[in-house]
């Protein structure tokens, strides 16, 4: 039996809403009136002042053992950052208790504290103490630091210099080298490109594995969450809905969220997932129905269409291909696709793939869309943009069941019968 | 079987009053040696007279004081040369003020840092108060450099109570750190405190003597006007450095016993509510 590192029991977090203003010193003042003088019960909130409060979280509960990796999946403000934050005693929770072994370092945002006046070797030295290590061992592992970043040239110049990926590569390598017990990750990974944050990936799957350190991890990428943890937690509304294996929770989340994900669009690319380079703006599946049914079953023809900004091509003119790959819940990918090279410059990209009809098993998948240049290096990765369940059709009828096979494809099967001529 | 684990440590809603973690604040100490360099240096970075605005500063002060107070206003400095007096007034003053306008912003100014990582709060008050006291010791190295000339010429009479300083600034540097963070820890959530600490920082300068001498207060006022901790800290200063009699002795301890009080208030007031705050940052 491993041992506990966290216990969380009962956390909860309430949040009053609306905006402060005249009235709340007054009523600040009389609760704590009513509350440390008078010794009087607080009166349960009625009905028009619930509407000002919020239950971030509610009732947590969960136990991780030392050496697990634990995703934390759910929509945006499911209230993972919440219980991050309580985790990493940012802020308080309402009530609940969470117990501790080993120490504890967060990585809520990338470059917490840097000082663009300061130049990198002072900020790594800066950073590192922030995260909680002591001067001696920033200077020890410094070397692999700067190594990690890839910005050795730029080591004694401000960081204000910077370009924002340098800056990033620069942060998450000093994170990356934290010497905790417990690494607590919130979303970083989501800035910088697709090449840095697989090597962020894989440094915190070594960091996790061969150091046995236990790692939380947010993110919207659930393949990154597949691959790196070996448990998840599933959170909606302050709830946790379940907590086990990466897979099917995944699985769990993809089926209660998949309504939305039929279509992602952004209106300004400063917000929109991507990097420097590229953003995505639009990514969409058009189910093509035929007959006027309107569910999408694998007879359906499926159009994925997807439009991105071009911010900045890394050449003046750049050759780059997309790829399409399309995976089923499990992660399976069910097929890849690669464009052919297009030139691009600044400017809007888009593209479209059809899926015909009755080739895809029944089941739920989702698709990934990523940019590569010509020598094979990806630029972006957007994973799980859109998700989708592709039902069956025969139901009522004896073959109403998930059929072997990744897909379905209607091939002809050439059957003939000759009636036996017997002599 | 149930398991009995001994936890290292606890996340509750409340905190008891006493639980101060005093040694946090050692095993920090890397940390605060970082802040305090990251302000020094990044203070006057990109200036073209650098460091030397930490002298120019109280220079100008001092010439602006000695200008009004003693040219125009004409209000006596006991005897002490007026160029001494209102430079010791004036780094004096602003290194109390300094420390308390820095660290009462310890939250609104560092909510970026404390909302994505942990580390015992009182770092940040505890680096500025630092950063203000070597700020101090150069501009007292000038002061020093200009004190020696008037010493030399025989116009001031230097005394044993100058060893002093170190418990005066001390004094100065808790009474300020002391209310710099319990107004940090109201002005998270209500920023109305910035504009009442702003205007009451002004006021408490013309009752300190910082650009009088306390001699000049009327007998009747006197005794309230010593009630404040820093008119004996800068009382003791004069009679130190200028050899000005000290009118009454025994207030310093009253103003130690003050400021000990209220930084004592302020580590309770401070550690029970530095996480609390960060809902309403």
């Amino acid at each position: 039996m491993s041992e506990l590192v966290i216990q969380a029991e009962n956390i909860s977090k309430h949040y009053q809403l609306g905006v402060l203003g005249s009235g709340t010193l007054k009523r600040d003042m009389h609760n704590w009136w009513l509350k440390s003088v008078l010794k009087k019960e607080l009166l349960q909130e009625n009905e028009a002042n619930s509407k000002q409060h919020i239950w971030a979280l509610r009732d947590i509960n969960f136990e991780i053992k030392k050496g697990d990796s634990v995703g934390f999946i759910g929509k945006n403000g499911s209230g993972k950052s919440t219980l991050l934050k309580i985790i990493s005693r940012i802020i308080l929770p309402t009530s609940g208790t969470i117990k501790g072994n080993g120490k504890v370092a967060s990585l809520l945002e990338v470059g917490t504290g840097f000082h663009p006046e300061l130049t990198g070797r002072e900020n790594i030295i800066l950073n590192g103490q922030i995260l909680g290590m002591n001067k001696k061992e920033v200077i020890r592992k410094f070397d692999e630091i700067v190594a990690f970043s890839g910005v050795e040239r730029f080591i004694d110049t401000p960081v204000k210099r910077y370009s924002s990926g340098m800056y990033v590569r620069l942060a998450f390598a000093v994170a990356a080298h934290l010497n905790s017990d417990i690494l607590i990750v919130d979303e970083v990974l989501a800035v910088g490109d697709a090449d840095f944050q697989k090597k962020c990936l894989g440094k915190m799957k070594e960091v996790s594995e061969e150091k046995g350190k236990t790692i939380l991890f947010v993110s919207h990428n659930l393949q990154a969450v597949r691959n790196l943890c070996n448990k998840a937690i599933y959170l909606d509304q302050g709830q946790m809905v379940d907590f086990g294996k990466p897979d099917s929770i995944i699985s769990s989340y993809l089926i209660k969220e998949k309504v939305e994900t039929l279509e992602q669009h952004y209106d300004n690319w400063d917000n929109a997932p991507g990097n420097d380079y590229i953003r995505i703006k639009l990514v969409k599946l058009i189910p093509q129905f035929i007959n006027e049914i309107n569910t999408i079953d694998i007879r359906t023809p499926l159009l994925f269409h997807f439009e991105c900004w071009v911010i900045n091509s890394r050449l003046l003119r750049e050759n780059v291909f997309a790829i399409i790959e399309l995976f089923s819940l499990t992660g399976e990918c069910i097929f890849k696709v690669m464009s052919d090279a297009t030139l691009i410059e600044q400017g809007l990209l888009s593209g479209s793939i059809h899926i015909p009809g009755n080739f895809l098993n029944n089941g739920y998948y989702y698709i990934s869309i990523s940019f590569m240049d010509n020598k094979g290096e990806k630029i972006f990765e957007f994973p799980a943009s859109v998700a989708v369940e592709v039902a069956d059709y025969r139901e009522n009828t004896p073959f109403f069941d998930k059929w072997n096979g990744a897909v379905r494809p209607h091939f002809p099967i050439d059957l003939n019968f000759k009636k036996h001529i017997l002599n | 079987m149930i398991q009995t684990v001994k936890w290292d440590w606890e996340l509750k809603p409340e905190k008891k009053w006493f639980q101060l973690e005093i040694m946090d604040i050692f095993k920090y100490k890397g940390l605060i040696k970082s802040f305090v360099r990251r302000e020094l240096i990044a203070g006057y970075q990109q200036t073209i007279m650098g460091i030397f605005w930490l002298v120019l500063q109280p220079l100008f002060t001092t010439l602006f004081f000695f200008l009004i107070f003693s040219r125009i206003v004409k209000i006596s400095t006991d005897g002490i040369p007026p160029l001494l007096f209102y430079m010791s007034g004036s780094i004096m003053w602003s290194f109390f003020s300094d420390c308390l306008s820095s660290s009462m912003y310890s939250f609104v100014h560092n909510a970026h840092i404390f909302n994505k990582v942990y580390f015992p709060r009182i770092i940040v008050p505890l680096s500025m108060v630092l950063t203000h006291t070597v700020r101090f010791l150069i501009q007292f190295i000038f002061f020093v450099i200009i004190y020696s000339y008037y010493t030399i010429s025989g116009k001031v009479q230097p005394s044993i109570y100058m060893l002093l300083l170190p418990f005066l600034l001390v004094l100065i540097g808790t009474f300020a750190i002391g209310i710099g963070m319990i107004v940090s820890i109201f002005m998270a959530k209500y920023r109305d405190i910035e504009q009442i600490m702003n205007f009451l920082l002004r006021f408490v300068m013309f009752v300190t003597p910082v650009v009088y001498p306390a001699s000049i207060i009327s007998k009747s006022y006197q005794i309230w006007f010593w009630l404040n901790p820093l008119t004996p800290i800068l009382e003791t200063f004069r009679t130190a450095f200028f050899g000005t009699p000290l009118m009454y002795p025994n207030f310093i301890w009253i103003s130690m016993l003050t400021v000990i009080g209220v930084f004592f208030v302020a580590l309770v007031v401070f550690k029970k509510n530095e996480i609390k705050v960060m809902d309403t940052l």
